[in-house]
């Protein structure tokens, strides 16, 4: 890593989920790192760009390692290495002044672009602005910076296609084969989303967006504006590009913590679908479920970019494990309840879970077999049921005697089973549209990911930065590791709930910088 | 361990009261699918008679055959929670206390059960044995056949102990072997210092004629 020693990186997305993990794990590792710019969004006027950073420093559990072993003094530590720029990836330039793009031209080496929307199905208008004209933007500045760009897209930018997934991109054909052109992709997709119905409503653009994504092959609005920036950018002769493609981002091996994982990601929804009481996962057992945990993603990352600081990267690196060891999704659902029963018996879960959905594991099953249970047919009954209730009129359908007797019990008891059933009914509706969002993933395409490239940068690499994919032992990553990871981070978010962070320091945490300029970031 | 003595123990009895019949039925209970859970116990419950008759060979060979097309996954986190729910509540203090005793004398620790690896290997871990003599499943694919691989564990006779202790340069003379049921016998018999744990009737009855001593739970 002596390559990425004394070196200026330009970096965004560090708030997100891989970013923050990256961030951490670099500035951890890597004291002999000269400089790291980060471009942050303010997240409101009250929160200057500065200050939420420094919140995330202050209580972001990613960040706990290098809090414990800096304490006090972290604030310098960190200052003599960071400068926080005040930013939004969807302006001209990222949001900087000229002043301070004139300032990044003189020093930085590398530009890192993290920064995006990982939603599946997000208002197509932000996601174009942040995934691929965010990207066009960042690249503007490298290019000014005679940088390289190392930018951080996904291997599903694959689209709706099963077998093997080569490391190449071929700028305006799409993963069905089609020609088109970005740019016009780009205006069409504006036009229609800001005409008509679709000006005012951000379900009738998510329905033009997804029809465009499908019309080039692509399961979704994110791997279709994901996509797009891939071929925009690869498109460009003036840019120096690495492409890295992670898969999906999944908890922490190690770092900053064994099962670590932020917000809800796709096996999260996923393991709290199959054990909640939904057990009959439509998908197909011997597709690869690729997934790659984050701080083997930050590995991989760092590795391609001191690789383009040498000038020996390749141009694209997929971080991959179903090529290299591949994870049967049939395999998965059974970890999945396996991992359930060992929380529920080390004291997790609520009586139900303990008593009963523990003993009841979760099986894959056919699209076209799913039987009684199958979410669409339960959901429909649950309407029904739900119907019913509401039409009871004790007058009408109680007989005289027994409406004296004992019709408010009764109405009362059909008021609370109307909500039960409502709520339940509302659920098998999350579950069938969550089972759409997942199913080119879990049962329509059977992708291998090639991961050549990052194998061959990996080779001889040792300690904090060895990428080891192959090496996952996933019955130990998926009971231990990821499940429990999963309990802890990401499914109190699917149930309502709020994450815990870390209690904030008092004083509250301020970055003493000399690159810091607090009146600017306003 | 240097050591070229053993304490030879089966786990069945002397470590622990649950019989392997056990683990295998409720192995098979904790099928992934419903209907696997109902014949898998069929099949475990089919080895009895075979056990009754005097076969325990081929007893164990049927009760094992129950968790046919389960995953290596299964057997191993089942085996786990087996050992944390069950056994380890179930450990017998008399055997635990030979064992310290044992290891106290120097001697390498040899654990002898017909129950699967999967199940056996967390109460090694516990008692920190040197080795453990048990049955293992076939795998293919990373799933059960159903068929235990050789040699199969169920009555151990005086030459497969012999075997063990060659290839692991053990002392047979000089080792001591612990067992609880009379099947344990001929394993009690190849070892030079014999002690029957709280035995059955049949091996009550051997020891007595053996002069073997008796500790009692």
């Amino acid at each position: 890593m002596d390559s990425l020693s004394g070196r200026h990186l330009l970096v965004t997305g560090v708030t997100g989920f891989l970013g923050k993990v990256w961030l951490a794990m670099v500035l951890d590792k890597l004291p002999g790192i000269a400089r790291i710019s980060v471009i942050v969004r303010p997240r409101n006027r009250r929160d200057s760009a500065l200050e939420r950073f420094e919140k995330i420093i202050d209580t972001s559990p990613v960040f706990r390692p290098l809090r414990e072993k800096h304490g006090a003094g972290l604030a310098n530590y960190l200052g003599q290495r960071l400068e926080v720029l005040s930013g939004d990836v969807e302006k001209r330039w990222c949001g900087l002044d000229t002043e301070t793009v004139e300032r990044l031209t003189r020093s930085v080496d590398v530009m890192i672009h993290c920064a995006g929307i990982t939603d599946f199905q997000p208002d197509p208008i932000r996601a174009l602005g942040v995934n691929v004209i965010g990207g066009n933007h960042a690249a503007d500045i490298a290019v000014r910076c005679q940088a390289k760009l190392v930018h951080i897209s996904t291997c599903f930018v694959a689209g709706n296609v099963s077998g093997e997934v080569a490391e190449t991109v071929t700028p305006g054909v799409a993963p069905n084969g089609r020609r088109f052109s970005v740019s016009a992709e780009i205006r069409a997709l504006q036009m229609a989303c800001r005409s008509g119905e679709a000006a005012k409503k951000v379900k009738t653009r998510v329905e033009i967006g997804k029809q465009r994504a499908l019309d080039l092959g692509f399961p979704n609005i994110y791997t279709y504006t994901k996509g797009l920036a891939e071929h925009a950018l690869a498109a460009r002769q003036d840019l120096d590009l690495v492409i890295v493609r992670p898969s999906i981002v999944e908890c922490a091996r190690n770092y900053p913590m064994p099962g670590w994982n932020e917000g809800a990601n796709t096996a999260g929804p996923l393991a709290w679908l199959i054990t909640s009481s939904f057990r009959r996962l439509p998908t197909n057992g011997h597709h690869a479920f690729d997934i790659i945990p984050v701080d083997d993603v930050a590995r991989g990352m760092t590795l391609v970019v001191a690789a383009a600081l040498d000038d020996r990267a390749e141009p694209i690196y997929q971080l991959a494990s179903s090529s290299c060891n591949p994870l049967p999704l049939g395999r998965t659902v059974e970890l999945t309840g396996l991992a359930m029963r060992r929380w529920t018996r080390k004291g997790g879960g609520d009586t139900w879970q303990k008593m009963v959905l523990k003993q009841l594991d979760p099986v894959p099953v056919a699209q076209d077999d799913q039987g009684f249970f199958a979410a669409p047919k339960m959901g429909g009954w649950m309407g029904t049921l739900r119907r019913k209730l509401t039409d009871f009129d004790r007058a009408e359908h109680l007989p005289p005697a027994v409406d004296e007797l004992i019709g408010d019990a009764v109405e009362r008891a059909v008021t609370d089973l109307k909500e039960k059933v409502t709520h339940q009914h509302h659920q098998f509706r999350r579950i069938e549209h969550m089972l759409e969002l997942y199913r080119p993933f879990i049962h329509d395409n059977d992708y291998r990911f090639r991961t050549d490239n990052i194998g061959a940068l990996a080779i001889g690499v040792r300690g904090d930065w060895a990428y080891e994919v192959s090496g996952i032992d996933w019955r130990h990553y998926w009971v231990d590791i990821e499940y429990p990871g999963l309990r802890k981070w990401c499914m109190p978010l699917l149930e309502g709930e709020k994450i815990e962070m870390d209690p904030p320091s008092s004083p509250p945490f301020r970055l003493h910088s000399d690159f810091v300029e607090r009146a600017a970031s306003k | 361990m240097d050591s070229n003595t053993a304490a030879f123990f089966r786990v069945e009895g002397t470590l622990t009261s649950r019989s392997t019949v056990m683990a295998a039925g409720w192995l098979a209970a904790n099928s992934q699918e419903l209907t696997h859970r109902f014949t898998r116990l069929g099949a475990v419950a089919l080895s009895a008679p075979f056990a009754f008759a005097g076969d325990p060979t081929l007893a164990t060979r049927m009760a094992w055959l129950g968790l046919r097309g389960m995953s290596e996954d299964r057997l191993i986190v089942l085996g786990e929670e087996y050992w944390a729910t069950y056994l380890k509540d179930a450990l017998l203090p008399v055997g635990l206390d030979l064992l310290q005793r044992a290891k106290r004398d120097g001697r390498r620790i040899v654990l002898i059960s017909d129950n699967l690896h999967e199940v056996v290997a967390p109460l090694a871990e516990q008692v920190n044995a040197d080795h453990v003599f048990c049955n293992r499943m076939e795998l293919r694919n990373n799933v059960a056949t159903g068929r235990l691989r050789e040699p199969v564990i169920s009555r151990i006779g005086g030459s497969r102990l012999r075997d063990f202790a060659d290839e692991r340069g053990l002392d047979l003379h000089a080792s001591c072997g612990y067992g609880a049921s009379s099947s344990d016998s001929m394993m009690l018999s190849a070892v030079g210092m014999p002690c029957a744990v709280h035995p059955d009737r049949g091996l009550r009855r051997i020891a007595r004629d053996l002069d073997w001593p008796v500790v009692e739970a």
